[in-house]
């Protein structure tokens, strides 16, 4: 499996401040990632050492098999956390700009307006920068972060500011350009987004990565031992379930069921018993939000 | 920037300074106030109040004025042409102001300290001052020694219509004494007289009178074209910096160059505004010598220079201005960086003087070797009437080219770190250290 990014042992530090502590990180190619992390957390710090923006204190770093980004950026879309435009230019030019600038040697107003149809935003090749809305400029600076067909997407916090709507437009556009191949990396304090669309999570907390595995098995690994539960027929009783093996003790939100089970119990035959004991319409293993699992791990 | 924006931007400074040259030495003429009132003139010689009174009559005064000023625009650049028809009249009467009237009485001898103390006095009558000739001011005394006179003002007179007083007294005397010889005035200066014909200077292509004014108007004008081209596009290489900084563009910007990359974008494409405008500007230059025929007092191998001496300048100022702009967050801040910069570019406008009136000396030799200044050192003494020896002019520019690639240097490593710095604005010594850790 080749790797779009690797990191060894990468530390920088602002001053006396530990912004990121020897983090090694292994990207393969063709991978959705999400990193999560308070704020401060060194996401952003990370991801500009990849963008070869910032340079390591010590340790090793290699993007798209080269030793930084700067040999492999027209490869590279970027959509950096600090955004800005030229204000006074238009925003067709500043598309025009932006792909030249990567190397695209073919890109034309066409285009250019094309992109901007397929992100909501028709017709205002034509308008200046400054006359847009904020969450407007976002997707026109999406736009120039993938209109070279990357084949590495860093998005530094591509959620922030979007109304649900466009929090929609943009993860299909992250997910359409996973399909089409490019590795994405995508920064978020926001862990729904990431559980939404992640295959892999990538969790720093003070500098220091926390957690670095594929979603499912995080979720699994973290609370294996809760069941929830939902009975067949409204109103049934189920108190007997407290009395089945294994299970520790159940607790009713509503007309569902939290069944907690003993350490040590599995958990699939707990699910046969409660099935067995009393019909359900629903039963299903708990799986954890990243924020509880979040929350966990950095209090 | 539009390009009709640059089109105009790069065409006001000329006029500008073209309106400044053939308006300013107008404006600066010497403008008589018009000022009258009383002299008191005490003659002890007794031969000459006749003398002073004719000298001072306004008529007189107004002719000797007239002449003055027709000398004046005729030796300044372009002004011979404007004095002469309806556009001169007007200026002239415009810089010459009202007619002076002096109003003379003459008084004894033993009434002086009375005169003196009704200059302090203030009431109402305009007393100018008390001109008292000497007994022997014509005719020499018993020792056989000759005198002149003695002149009161009151507080703040002005100094022309003093000087108006003192030489209508001189002239007066040398009148008397001329006439208390037997001899005849008139003869006198046709004899002492003669004429100061302007030098003609030989070129291959013919002679023409020699400009005198011409051979300090060229290290200026050189020293000038520099400033403007430098100082213009470094000026703008620091605002755009800061503006791609606080507008948070040089992230964006940054994922698809790399520093290094932007910072000699930024130092090129400016060079080549900088260029732009000087070419412009010496063509103009050109255009108008070639109008007056004196193309041939231009060396050709000159502008080679002033473009060398363009590039070495450019590059140190442009680097120093780019790495001033990426370490701070906004125009204000960048003032106080500014200052040590402002004024390496201005020291040279003080050494103008001194280098241009002795192009060898050994201070102008010292400064020729001082980046940044080297540049408009050697420009003034390439282009003054004793040129430098080559060996010092190529060691200058060696000199130059080690500062710029200094400069380039010291801005690539500053620039790489300051892009993204947000908050208190560093200080020189804070740039130091980051060159140094890059």
């Amino acid at each position: 499996m080749s790797l779009a990014i690797s990191l060894s042992g990468v530390t920088k530090t602002f001053g006396s401040t530990v912004a990121v502590d020897s983090l090694d990180l292994a990207v393969p190619v063709g991978a959705l990632y999400g990193f999560i992390g308070p704020n401060g957390a060194g996401k952003t710090t990370t991801l500009r050492m990849i963008m070869s923006i910032l340079f390591p204190d010590r340790g090793e770093l290699s993007v798209l098999g080269r030793p930084g980004a700067i040999e492999a950026k027209d490869r590279i879309g970027y959509l950096p956390e600090e955004r800005g435009v030229y204000r006074k230019m238009k925003v067709g030019a500043f598309l025009m700009y932006m792909a030249r600038l990567k190397g695209v040697k073919d890109f034309s107003p066409e285009r250019a307006a094309a992109w901007l149809e397929r992100l909501n935003l028709p017709g205002v090749q034509d308008k200046k920068c400054e006359e847009l809305s904020k969450g407007m400029l976002q997707k026109v600076q999406l736009i120039a972060a993938v209109l070279h067909a990357p084949d590495l997407l860093i998005l530094d916090e591509p959620f922030s500011g979007l109304d649900p709507v466009n929090m929609r437009l943009l993860r299909e556009l992250i997910l359409a350009e996973h399909r089409r191949g490019a590795t994405v990396i995508f920064s978020t304090h926001v862990m729904v987004h990431a559980e939404e669309i992640c295959d892999h999570i990538v969790m720093l907390h003070q500098g220091r990565k926390v957690l670095d595995e594929d979603l499912v098995s995080v979720q699994r690994r973290h609370d294996p031992r809760a069941l929830i539960f939902e009975p067949f027929e409204r109103g049934a009783d189920a108190s007997a379930l407290a009395a089945l093996d294994g299970v520790d003790k159940i607790t009713r939100d509503g007309s569902t069921y939290r069944i907690d089970l003993r350490e040590g119990a599995d958990p699939v035959r707990a699910m046969r018993a409660v099935a067995a004991a009393v019909p359900p319409s629903r039963l299903e293993m708990h799986r954890p939000s990243l924020e509880d699992i979040f929350i966990g791990l950095v209090t | 920037m539009s390009t009709k924006g640059f089109i105009i931007a790069i065409m006001v400074p000329p006029l500008i300074y073209t309106a400044i040259i053939t308006v300013f030495p107008r404006l600066m003429n010497n403008r008589v106030p018009a000022v009258s009132g009383g002299l008191v003139v005490i003659d002890q010689s007794g031969h000459v109040t006749a003398g002073v009174r004719r000298y001072l009559e306004p008529q007189a005064m107004a002719a000797r004025r007239e002449a003055a000023f027709n000398r004046a625009m005729e030796s300044t650049p372009m002004g011979g042409a404007a004095s002469s028809g309806a556009g001169g009249a007007v200026a002239q009467r415009a810089v010459m102001g009202e007619l002076t009237t002096i109003e003379i009485t003459e008084s004894p001898a033993g009434a002086l300290e009375q005169a003196k103390q009704q200059l302090t006095r203030d009431d109402g009558v305009r007393r100018l001052g008390v001109l008292v000739i000497h007994p022997n001011a014509v005719a020499p005394n018993a020792e056989g020694k000759l005198g002149a006179y003695a002149l009161f003002v009151r507080r703040n007179l002005d100094i022309r219509i003093q000087n108006e007083i003192r030489n209508g007294a001189a002239e007066a005397i040398v009148d008397a004494r001329v006439r208390a010889e037997g001899l005849d005035r008139k003869r006198i200066d046709a004899l002492i007289t003669v004429a100061r014909p302007a030098s003609i200077t030989v070129t291959a292509s013919g002679e023409s009178a020699t400009r005198p004014d011409f051979g300090q108007l060229l290290p200026m004008g050189f020293a000038l074209l520099l400033m403007i081209s430098v100082m213009s596009s470094g000026q703008y290489l620091l605002t755009t910096t800061i503006e791609e900084k606080s507008s948070r563009t040089m992230e964006v910007i940054l994922s698809a160059v790399s520093p290094f990359e932007l910072l000699t974008g930024k130092i090129l494409g400016q060079m080549a505004v900088g260029l732009t405008i000087l070419v412009t500007y010496s063509s103009i230059g050109i255009l108008s010598l070639v109008s007056m025929a004196m193309l041939d007092l231009i060396d050709p191998s000159l502008l080679v220079y002033l473009f060398i001496f363009f590039l070495i300048t450019y590059v140190t100022m442009g680097s120093l201005m780019a790495a001033i702009g990426s370490s701070v967050n906004e125009l204000r801040e960048a003032q106080s960086l500014m200052t040590p910069i402002t004024l390496l570019m201005m020291i040279p406008w003080l050494f103008w003087f001194p280098i241009s009136r002795e192009p060898n000396s050994l201070f102008a030799t010292v400064v020729s070797f001082i980046p940044p200044m080297n540049a408009f050192a050697m420009l003034l003494r390439l282009t003054s009437t004793s040129p430098p020896p080559m060996w010092q002019v190529w060691l200058s520019i060696v000199v130059g080219t080690l500062a710029a690639v200094g400069a380039l240097w010291f801005a690539s490593r500053v620039f790489k770190i300051g892009l993204l710095m947000h908050g208190r604005p560093p200080n020189f010594a804070t740039l130091l250290k980051w060159a140094r850790q890059a």
